[in-house]
């Protein structure tokens, strides 16, 4: 295997695979011990905590965005409100407001009031930014989880499959593997959008129309199946040539059996260090995606939508385009950290001090 | 026939006359004056221009933008040309390489043009009347866009166009060079062809040049500049034609800078940027809308503000549900808030609010508007409650909607606009942002399903036809093919009637002519194909040093006018 | 070896193949694609259209038309562009690549010694304050989208702090050229250069150190500094040596992929006119021949940069030569 699989680069942070003794690890086979263990040492681990109660945050308040929208905000953030009027400190303003200086070009929405309505300001459809902030995260989060679920299924399938049966079977599933390895992940990204997004995909009864969340969400669980897929294959392999899987082959326990005790619980346990990592990842990638309006379309918001929008108003509304930002940056941050601490929590040479 | 169109008076709002005034007199007075005096003291330096992305093909007879367009002023002539002159006076038809726009004969079917003797091409060759009936000839071999719309009149077009290689035009186009003459013979009368001759399409090119679109390889020409070098991905660099002597203020004056730079790949905020401090001179694209009140309040000298023969509007495809009910269509006339669209589009001062299809000052327009709260001339504000009746009575509530728009701030925040007046009126409704490049062939083509649209379109040259015929005649729709201008793709059997007859009228009465399109306009409204949102003015963000900034109707800024010096 | 050597070969030009034929299906797969219309122009009539596509040879079978665009693209090098007629596709590569060459190269100046410079501090102030900020500042520059980051940084110098004295010398986005205007070049790359460096200063400075600390571990660390040697000399010829073996292997696969085009986003934020900016032009475009000598070119890239990490990795640790 090259070692070069398990680094892959973009513009983004893809995670390194997890390095787990192999030995040591996969004798232990499944059971409670190393769950348990890594629950125990995740609970003492002070970042961790912090990281997990930002996050606990971040999904509740996506969650109560319709409330929010409905009780405070008081405001349809899927609706244009280009004629809209609010009181502010007993004045009536309009949301968007004409310039008045000079040759009077321009319109501009109306900036942060830090009051229950426009919170962070309008965007260039007069739009509640707070509102939008909130259900965009929820676009953002579902479809990152989304993602990373398709792709680690995927990716361990292709992965056992191909160490699994070895021969021919891994000869074309790695070639297929090599082809999309080396078309860059953005650029696959974006070829895939561009052709889905004008009309959608229809296999047999399925059909995916190009304004449906699932399109981002199957496009960016594809593109980063290669990279999971090969430290799986990777992993099998050397599992099957290890001893107690050699010693079973010759005990004559079938093949069925060996995979399902001994090398699914073991990739399993390396799939669910990528789980927080691979969150992160998607999250980045899909407001990428978003932000080259080929992600989530109109009126739909994510994160990168709401960037988008933000960017034509950078220089007068800089929030619209920060708020969002820091949105994401805090999110992949606290995955980032669990996903360490998980790594550091299921490798066994980690002392329970 | 009239091909001197009615001299049009700019309307301006009133925040703005100042401003224009100023504008308008200045270009005025450029021209009275002296014009060797103003040359000895601005003669020199170098324009810069700037554009996100280049236009394509320098070949005239190919490129069809307005980008270009602009550029081909001062670079090709026709036989005859629009007047390069400020304001509506450039919709005037002026003689170029001919020496006088001729009268028709042989009952408007034939007409005789004398070739101005002593012009040059950039290559130093003299321009004659075999170069005159090569270039036409060439329209067809290269397969240019308009043979089969501006040129197929011409007696032998239909052969050149079914087989180009072996395109003679005989009988269409024939020159005597010792006479010097070359004479057109039409196969019908029409009142327009003298705009389809002044268009660069119809530009006369050397005979010898290549029989393939000219790419990024220049061709000799007959203007003051020529086109030295072009790389779409980096600049286009112009230098004075060094053949050139100026033979006609009007059709082609020479130019006051040394040379024109065009550079390709700046993004629009850099482009500000470089204005404002100096480093180029113009920028062609839109002024991004967060610096508009910036540059509108700072620096509003620098900034031209004038009317464009054109309209945004959004086609509702007539053959897909829900817009194949004329309630529907209806009812977004009445839904549309076109203020709040001019504010998308940058405020009161750069769109004008419209709910008819020629725009004002067009010829044929008559101020009317049918989608208002009080039905009049002008459109006052949306009525809601009759567009959510009609909706009601066509029993479409809740059907699924996508609008289809251009992937650039604008078109996006409009589509998106509309989208949620759909939602608003019960449909559940998306919008749809796809690259400008495709976007436009994209809703054309029935294939695609595409139920409404945001589209544009910028007259070619001032005629009534080039708007209502050209969008919405049934010669327009055709089915499962990327060229399909009437994105509606509606066919309406009556009025295409009447957009004959108006053409004919035209021939021997053009404000008889103009009266039968008004109405025209009005026919179309009721069955409401499109829904028109507003007649966008041109904004020109130019550098301090720009002096005598003159707009010309059909071709925008002349830059040839210009000084930097 | 020698066969090792050609299998490598082959395997690489098997996946280019694949890439080219990947790009080539997905492109004729899209709805709305026709580019016979797009070339013929605005309000062409259909007779119009028809003769582009035969002139253009769009009537014929997929496999023909792929073989001859392959072939006008590698041998005879004269494939032109679908939007910008005549414009021809291997010079237009050609000259947008300095300017990615440039952004990634100095963003990689940056991240190298900026990833060194973290990795080594934090692994040396094991544990302490100093480390857990250096790895959350780390983790920051892993977290923010360099799209994003970009922006921000355009909104500091170009608009809101450009009038101070820190950020007056910024000029206006876009790119100049190394050679005519070197001062001019450095300016306007230098932020660029940090939005794009700060990702990857953040992931090497953590892979560092998480290497060096192992490596404190092992024996052969443990027995130089019995011996007495000082902690800069240990650091230096004993941790850092073996540490940075994954970390070159990294920057070479980085290096490879971001010259390739990858660092897109950076370039469509700051308005530079290179390869990756080149790609997503074409690909919005749906400008097939442009998009195929992109994608191969930044396949190209990430192929070989495969093969040599690989090279490079059997030459600096004989480990990886036995199996």
């Amino acid at each position: 295997m090259s070692i070069s699989s398990d680094i892959a680069s973009t513009e983004a942070y893809v995670p390194d695979v997890p390095t787990l003794d192999l030995e040591e690890d996969a004798v232990r086979g499944s059971g409670a011990g190393p769950w348990r263990r890594a629950w125990l040492l995740m609970r003492r681990d002070k970042p961790t905590i912090i990281a997990a109660v930002v996050l606990i945050l971040v999904v509740l308040s996506s969650l109560s965005a319709p409330l929010y929208a409905e009780y405070v905000a008081a405001s349809d953030p899927f609706r244009s409100n280009l004629s809209a009027r609010i009181t502010i400190d007993g004045k009536r303003v309009k949301v968007m407001q004409a310039s008045t200086e000079g040759l009077g070009l321009g319109v501009t929405p109306i900036g942060p009031t830090y009051g229950t309505q426009y919170f962070l300001g309008a965007d260039t459809q007069g739009r509640d930014v707070a509102a939008r902030l909130l259900y965009g995260g929820r676009n953002s989060l579902l479809i990152a989880t989304s993602a990373t679920a398709i792709c680690l299924v995927l990716a361990a399938i292709i992965g056992i499959t191909a160490g699994f049966f070895g021969g021919i079977t891994d000869q074309i599933l790695s070639r297929i593997l090599d082809i999309l390895w080396a078309f860059p992940v953005y650029l696959l990204a974006i070829s895939l959008s561009i052709v889905l997004l004008s009309h959608g995909i229809v296999i047999g009864p399925l059909e995916i129309t190009g304004d449906s969340l699932l399109l981002p969400i199957v496009i960016i669980g594809i593109i980063y199946v290669p990279y999971v897929a090969r430290p799986v294959r990777g992993r099998v392999m050397a599992l099957k040539r290890s001893e107690f899987v050699l010693a079973a082959t010759g005990l004559g326990i079938p093949a069925w059996r060996i995979l399902v005790n001994d090398i699914l619980p073991n990739v399993s346990t390396m799939l669910i260090v990528f789980v927080p990592l691979m969150m992160a990842l998607n999250i980045i990638t899909e407001s990428s995606l978003s932000f080259l309006s080929i992600g989530v379309q109109a009126p739909d918001a994510s994160w990168g939508t709401i960037i988008q929008d933000g960017q034509t108003l950078l220089y007068t509304r800089p929030a619209v385009a920060l708020a969002p930002g820091i949105a994401i940056a805090l999110t992949v941050l606290s995955l980032n950290v669990l996903g360490d601490s998980i790594r550091d929590a299921l490798d066994p040479r980690t002392k329970l001090a | 026939m009239t091909m001197h169109l009615k001299q049009l008076t700019r309307q301006a709002g009133a925040m703005l006359a100042t401003c224009l005034l100023a504008q308008t007199a200045l270009g005025g007075v450029a021209v009275a004056q002296d014009r060797a005096a103003l040359m000895s003291a601005h003669r020199g330096g170098t324009i810069t221009l700037a554009a996100v992305s280049a236009a394509g093909t320098v070949d005239p007879m190919i490129n069809y933008t307005a980008q270009f367009w602009q550029i081909f002023q001062m670079t090709y002539d026709g036989l005859v040309k629009f007047k390069q002159a400020g304001g509506a006076e450039g919709f005037e038809i002026v003689p170029a390489l001919a020496e006088e726009v001729p009268k028709p004969t042989n009952d408007g079917k034939t007409y005789v043009f004398k070739i101005r003797k002593g012009i040059k091409f950039s290559n130093g060759k003299e321009v004659t009347p075999s170069d005159v009936v090569a270039s036409f000839q060439r329209i067809f071999k290269i397969k240019g866009p308009t043979t089969g719309s501006f040129y197929n009149g011409i007696v032998g077009a239909d052969k050149c166009i079914a087989d180009a290689a072996s395109c003679t035009l005989e009988g269409g186009v024939t020159g005597d060079d010792a006479a010097g003459t070359v004479t057109i013979n039409l196969v019908a009368p029409d009142a327009e062809i003298f705009s389809k001759l002044a268009v660069p399409h119809a530009s006369i090119v050397p005979a010898d040049t290549p029989l393939t679109d000219a790419g990024t390889t220049p061709i000799p020409g007959t203007g003051a500049y020529m086109i030295a070098s072009y790389d779409p991905n980096s600049e286009m660099v112009l230098k004075r034609n060094p053949s050139f002597k100026e033979w006609s203020v009007d059709a082609q004056p020479d130019g006051y800078a040394d040379e024109v730079v065009y550079k390709f790949g700046l993004t629009e905020e850099a482009a500000i940027n470089a204005i404002i401090n100096g480093q180029i001179d113009w920028m062609f694209d839109t002024p991004p809308s967060d610096r508009l009140p910036e540059i509108g309040a700072k620096y509003a000298s620098q900034v031209h503000i004038d009317p464009l023969a054109a309209f945004w509007y959004a086609p509702m495809n007539t053959n897909l549900a829900p817009f194949d009910n004329v309630k529907v269509r209806q009812a977004v006339n009445y839904a549309l808030d076109r203020d709040a669209l001019v504010g998308l589009f940058g405020g009161d001062v750069l769109g004008q609010p419209v709910c008819q299809i020629l725009p004002p000052d067009f010829p044929g327009h008559v101020d009317s508007c049918l989608y208002t709260k009080s039905p009049g001339e002008t459109w006052s504000e949306p009525d809601m409650e009759k567009a959510q009746a009609l909706v009601d009575e066509s029993g479409t509530k809740g059907q699924k909607v996508t609008v289809i728009a251009e992937d650039n701030a604008v078109a996006r925040g409009i589509g998106t606009y509309i989208a949620s007046v759909l939602t608003e009126l019960g449909y559940d409704a998306s919008m749809k942002a796809i690259s400008p490049n495709i976007q436009f062939t994209y809703i054309q083509n029935t294939n695609n399903n595409v139920q409404i649209s945001v589209s544009q379109w910028y007259q070619d040259y001032p005629a009534a036809s080039n708007f209502l015929n050209v969008l919405l005649s049934c010669s327009s729709f055709n089915k499962g093919s990327d060229a399909s201008i009437n994105i509606a793709g509606y066919c309406n059997k009556e009025l295409d009637a009447r957009m004959k007859q108006a053409m004919t009228k035209a021939l021997t009465d053009q404000d008889a002519a103009n009266a039968i399109w008004a109405d025209v306009d009005k026919g179309f409204m009721e069955q409401a194909p499109i829904a028109p949102l507003f007649t966008p003015k041109s904004v020109n963000f130019t550098s301090a040093r720009l002096g005598n900034y003159v707009f010309n109707k059909q071709n925008r800024w002349i830059i040839s006018h210009s000084w930097v010096k | 070896m020698f066969f090792a050597v050609l299998q490598r070969l082959g395997q690489m030009l098997f996946v280019m193949i694949g890439i080219s034929a990947l790009v080539f299906l997905i492109f004729f797969a899209t709805p709305g694609s026709d580019p016979a219309a797009r070339l013929a122009g605005r309000n062409a009539s259909p007779e119009t259209v028809e003769a582009i596509r035969k002139d253009f040879g769009f009537d014929r079978p997929l496999p023909v038309q792929y073989v001859i665009m392959m072939n006008r693209l590698f041998v005879t090098q004269d494939l032109t562009s679908f939007v910008n007629r005549g414009l021809r596709i291997v010079p237009a590569v050609a000259q947008a690549a300095p300017v990615t060459l440039s952004l990634v190269a100095g963003a990689a100046v940056l991240w190298v010694v900026g990833g060194i410079l973290v990795g080594v501090v934090a692994a040396l102030a094991r544990d302490t304050l100093l480390d857990r900020g250096l790895m959350v500042l780390a983790l920051i520059g892993v977290s923010m989208p360099v799209y994003w980051l970009g922006e921000v940084m355009n909104l500091v110098t170009q608009s809101r702090f450009h009038d101070t004295i820190l950020f007056s010398w910024v000029p206006s986005l876009g790119y100049k050229p190394l050679l005519t205007d070197p001062w001019g070049w450095f300016k306007t790359l230098l932020i660029p250069w940090f939005t794009l460096a700060a990702l990857y200063i953040g992931i090497y400075g953590r892979v560092l150190r998480a290497n060096l600390v192992e490596a404190y571990q092992e024996d052969f660390i443990r027995t130089a500094r019995a011996k007495g040697l000082s902690p800069a000399r240990v650091m230096v010829r004993h941790a850092l040596r073996t540490s940075l073996i994954p970390f070159v292997t990294m920057f070479g696969l980085d290096f490879g992929v971001l010259v390739g085009g990858s660092a897109l986003l950076t370039e469509v934020v700051f308005g530079l006119n290179g390869v990756g900016r080149l790609t997503y032009q074409a690909l919005l475009n749906l400008d097939l021949p442009m998009v195929l000598g992109t994608v191969m070119y930044a396949s190209f890239f990430v192929v070989l940069a495969n093969a040599l990490v690989d090279v490079v990795y059997v030459l600096i640790d004989p480990r990886v030569r036995e199996s």
